[in-house]
């Protein structure tokens, strides 16, 4: 647990994964930056219905955009996503940890009366 | 066990009874709750066991804290306990089930599928893309762009 996980966070974040094409714009731009008009072209999508899942997945965290007045190049955050990846293995690793302080705990629990 | 869904078994050494209180309690689940390093406070702990009652835990580490709120959606003592964290939607089920010589498994299905990922394509999609990903950042994280 390094980072701090809110749960809106966390929920934003899986919302934006939900989808097949967010998904894809994330690994499209895991091979370098794109501007909405690049993004658009490749998917056959207006620039308004890309523009609608790149606002989802910058508010997750997920992506961040230029500053540039124009293009407004979109960015890959991979803090994010690697957050995303991880937390599945996190929950693993969470409950296995878990139970091995349970069966600890149970063994006092007994052995030592119950206080 | 479906793509969604994460199992995990333990048959532990002690009586089904005890094994419930130690899963109910928050003066127990202080002693167990966090994974290595992070502690719980009995304090920041909230059991309301009925269904639609409360569970919450306030889990502290070093680096930070996460706090679980969920709401119970099944307490059947003292063999099945079952919640909800609404902002995932992840579901968690316990089942205790006695074991000869005073021992009691324990298997904690949870499936960890948001609100908005109920579709099953959408389900299968995540967790491939998932293992994708997972490539990709590991290139990124070797690269220049950190």
């Amino acid at each position: 647990m390094e980072v701090t996980v809110d749960e809106q966070q966390l929920d934003a974040l899986f919302t934006a994964l939900s989808d097949r094409t967010r998904r894809d714009i994330i690994v499209r731009l895991s091979a370098g930056d794109a501007t909405v008009k690049e993004l658009a072209e490749r998917y056959a999508m207006s620039m308004q219905a890309v523009s609608q899942h790149l606002h989802v997945l910058e508010r997750s965290g997920l992506i961040s955009r230029g500053r540039h007045r124009q293009t407004r190049p979109c960015r890959l955050e991979p803090g994010m996503l690697k957050l995303a990846v991880s937390w599945i293995e996190a929950s693993r690793r969470t409950w296995t940890e878990r139970m091995d302080r349970l069966e600890t705990h149970l063994a006092r629990l007994q052995e030592g009366g119950e206080r | 066990m479906s793509d969604d869904e994460l199992v995990y078994e333990r048959v532990f050494h002690a009586p089904r009874e005890l094994v419930w209180r130690c899963l109910t309690q928050p003066t127990e689940l202080a002693h167990f709750w966090g994974p290595r390093g992070i502690v719980t406070p009995v304090d920041g702990i909230v059991v309301e066991l009925r269904p639609g009652g409360r569970f919450e835990t306030l889990m502290v580490g070093p680096h930070g804290s996460y706090r679980m709120v969920a709401t119970f959606t099944e307490v059947v003592p003292p063999e099945r306990l079952a919640w909800v964290e609404p902002s995932t939607g992840m579901h968690t089920v316990s089942t205790l089930d006695e074991r000869g010589g005073g021992r009691t498994a324990v298997v904690i299905t949870q499936r960890h599928v948001p609100e908005a990922m109920r579709r099953p394509e959408a389900r299968a999609g995540f967790l491939t893309s998932l293992d994708k990903l997972d490539e990709h950042l590991h290139l990124l994280m070797q690269g220049d762009r950190s």
